[in-house]
């Protein structure tokens, strides 16, 4: 509750001096990323990233494609290292992968090879856990995302949207505290999207995860985050934060929604290489 | 094919999905059981195979006199009558010995040569001009160098199994940890996975349709390897020495005979044996 009107108030400042008025504050944040740069050899892609994430607090990461949003998820992940600036979590730098975060990919990177249950098993072997402990766990995991009876099929025999749902279980299997989801519901039509975003506030929901998330859907965005971060186009930069006020269940619809949506757009639209592929909504 | 079934799925009341993998229309059920069309389709070609060869041997019979290329019938006459003799079986099992020692060290040190070469950059680099150099030289050309390094016997004709078995195999593998999806490495990253648990859950999982290629590539060169070492290198028992020594007392029934076993059964382990354990191991590749 006091990180939340810590953010809170930090956010009266919005934009780009929001973090350094948080970090002015306390350490509070359960993610702090300060002054991150990344350069693929001459391509600068992220340039300058401030941005400051509460525990439980659910984040959504909007931008321009090639904007560099993956990059930086790969680096609060720990998965690629930065070329100048640092990220902390819970108040450490990020060196490497944890199994405390976890990350959602943009296509579900299950393994072909691997049922849907031994696919949700994946970390709980690597944690070493005994087998009857790991088949409970499946199980439950399982059930939580709504693929009972999928247990022994095979990734290539479910649906799109099904893949997502294991994709999703096997990474709360090893019940990470900060949940990194890039695009996790990109490839799927608008319908099993839909499903799926509710799912995701259900599961989010009283977990005390804080979870970052990508997306190219602005609507997505706003019907689920607390916050939208605006990044510009490559060099990627946070232009912008977002506060959604409206209590969950949010509809789509409403009249602060659609003119967040508006606000969101606009300035997205400022940016000219954008304006082609901002989804039809 | 994939969309529909997908869909028909989706319909589907949860419970039911369980017996219907197979559903009607697809001929191979994941178990396997019941004869599939492909397979039969693949049996009526071997069947005509060999009719044909039978054929042609047959014909070929008629222009020859019968010591230089008897018929089949009086081959395959022989053949019983071989397969009755303990001497003859042990020679079979022999060979069958040296193949399978050889094979198996072969395919365990490609397998792990070709994983530790894909995980380990520099090795990769170093392994691949190895390669390269070694896998020029016909393996059979190594046996008189084997033979006064090691003695007669069973272990140069080994090593010659070894050295034609390993390089499909390394190979193989190599190129497959190549090109191992970045993303499913990270995943297990992201978990917390060791080096090693990485090449447990990741990289061999995802290169076995490679070991199981490089084994059978590897399979048919220690089978050759097997034959042409056992005739040049001075053993006295196994299926090349057994058509050797046929043929120096022009025993022409004899050598077409171990040329029907060799025949025979690297067609039946190929074919069969090696078909098995390969929908065995990527039975997620054949669930439909
Ligand atoms: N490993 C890499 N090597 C070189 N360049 C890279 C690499 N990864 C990403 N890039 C470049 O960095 C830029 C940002 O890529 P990134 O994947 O982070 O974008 P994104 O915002 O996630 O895009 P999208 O919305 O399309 O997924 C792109 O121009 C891309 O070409
Ligand atoms: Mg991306």
């Amino acid at each position: 509750m006091e990180i939340r009107s810590l953010v809170e108030t930090a956010e009266l400042g919005r934009g780009e001096e929001a973090p350094s008025l948080l970090l002015a504050g306390a350490n509070k944040g359960k993610i702090i990323v300060q002054e991150l740069f990344k350069d693929f050899d001459s391509l600068r892609v992220l340039d300058g990233i401030h941005l400051e994430v509460g525990e439980g607090e659910f984040l959504a990461l909007v931008g321009p494609s090639g904007c560099g949003k993956s990059t930086l998820l790969r680096m609060l992940a720990g998965l690629m290292k930065p070329s100048g600036g640092r990220v902390l979590i819970d108040g450490e730098e990020v060196r490497g992968p944890s199994p405390s975060r976890n990350l959602v990919f943009q296509e579900h990177a299950l393994y072909p090879w691997r049922t849907v249950s031994q696919n949700v098993a994946l970390g709980l072997e690597i944690f070493r856990f005994p087998p009857a402990e790991i088949r409970r766990r499946v199980k439950e995991l399982l059930a939580l995302v709504g693929l009972e009876g999928f247990d022994d099929y095979y990734p290539h025999q479910i649906s799109g949207g099904m893949r997502q749902r294991a994709a999703l279980a096997r990474v709360l299997a090893v019940d990470p505290d900060v949940l990194f989801l890039d695009e996790p519901f990109g490839a799927l039509d608008a319908m099993t999207r839909l499903t799926l975003q509710k799912e995701l506030l259900r599961l989010w929901d009283h977990s005390g995860k804080t979870v970052v998330l990508v997306t190219h859907d602005v609507e997505e965005a706003l019907y689920l985050a607390d916050r939208v971060a605006i990044m510009s186009a490559v060099p990627g930069r946070i232009r912008e934060i977002i506060r959604v006020k409206d209590p969950r269940p949010r509809d789509r619809g409403s009249a602060s929604l659609v003119s967040l949506k508006r606000t969101v757009l606009d300035l997205l639209g400022l940016e000219p290489k954008f304006s082609q592929t901002i989804p039809a909504i | 094919m994939a969309e529909r079934t997908r869909a028909e799925r989706a319909l589907e009341p949860v419970g039911e999905r369980g017996e219907d993998l197979g559903g009607g229309a697809s001929p191979t059920s994941p178990t396997g059981k019941p004869p599939s069309a492909p397979g039969l389709r693949r049996l009526t070609a071997y069947g005509l195979a060999f009719l044909s060869i039978l054929l042609g041997w047959q014909l070929a019979s008629l222009f020859f006199p019968a010591y230089l290329i008897p018929t089949p019938t009086q081959v395959f006459l022989r053949l019983t009558r071989e397969l009755g003799t303990r001497k003859f079986l042990f020679t079979i099992a022999r060979s069958f010995v040296r193949l399978g020692i050889g094979f198996g060290i072969a395919s365990l040190l490609g397998v792990v040569v070709g994983l530790a070469s894909g995980v380990w950059g520099p090795f990769r680099r170093y392994s691949r001009a190895l390669v390269s150099i070694l896998q020029s030289i016909p393996p059979i050309a190594w046996v008189p160098l084997f033979i006064i390094l090691l003695g007669f016997g069973d272990r140069p004709i080994i090593l010659v199994i070894i050295i034609s078995a390993f390089f499909p195999m390394a190979v193989s593998v190599m190129n497959a940890v190549e090109h191992v999806e970045p993303v499913h490495v990270d995943v297990a990253r992201l978990m917390g996975a060791s080096r090693l648990q990485l090449i447990s859950k990741v990289y061999a999982p995802e290169v076995l349709p490679a070991i199981v290629t490089g084994g059978q590539v590897g399979f048919g060169n220690a089978w050759r390897s097997l034959i042409a070492a056992e005739m040049v290198g001075g053993v006295n028992i196994g299926l090349g020495w057994f058509i050797t020594i046929a043929g120096e007392v022009a025993d022409m029934a004899a050598v077409l005979a171990g040329i029907v076993v060799i025949g025979l059964f690297s067609a039946a382990l190929d074919s069969w044996v090696l078909e098995h354990l390969k929908r065995r191991l990527l039975k997620w590749k054949y669930a439909v």
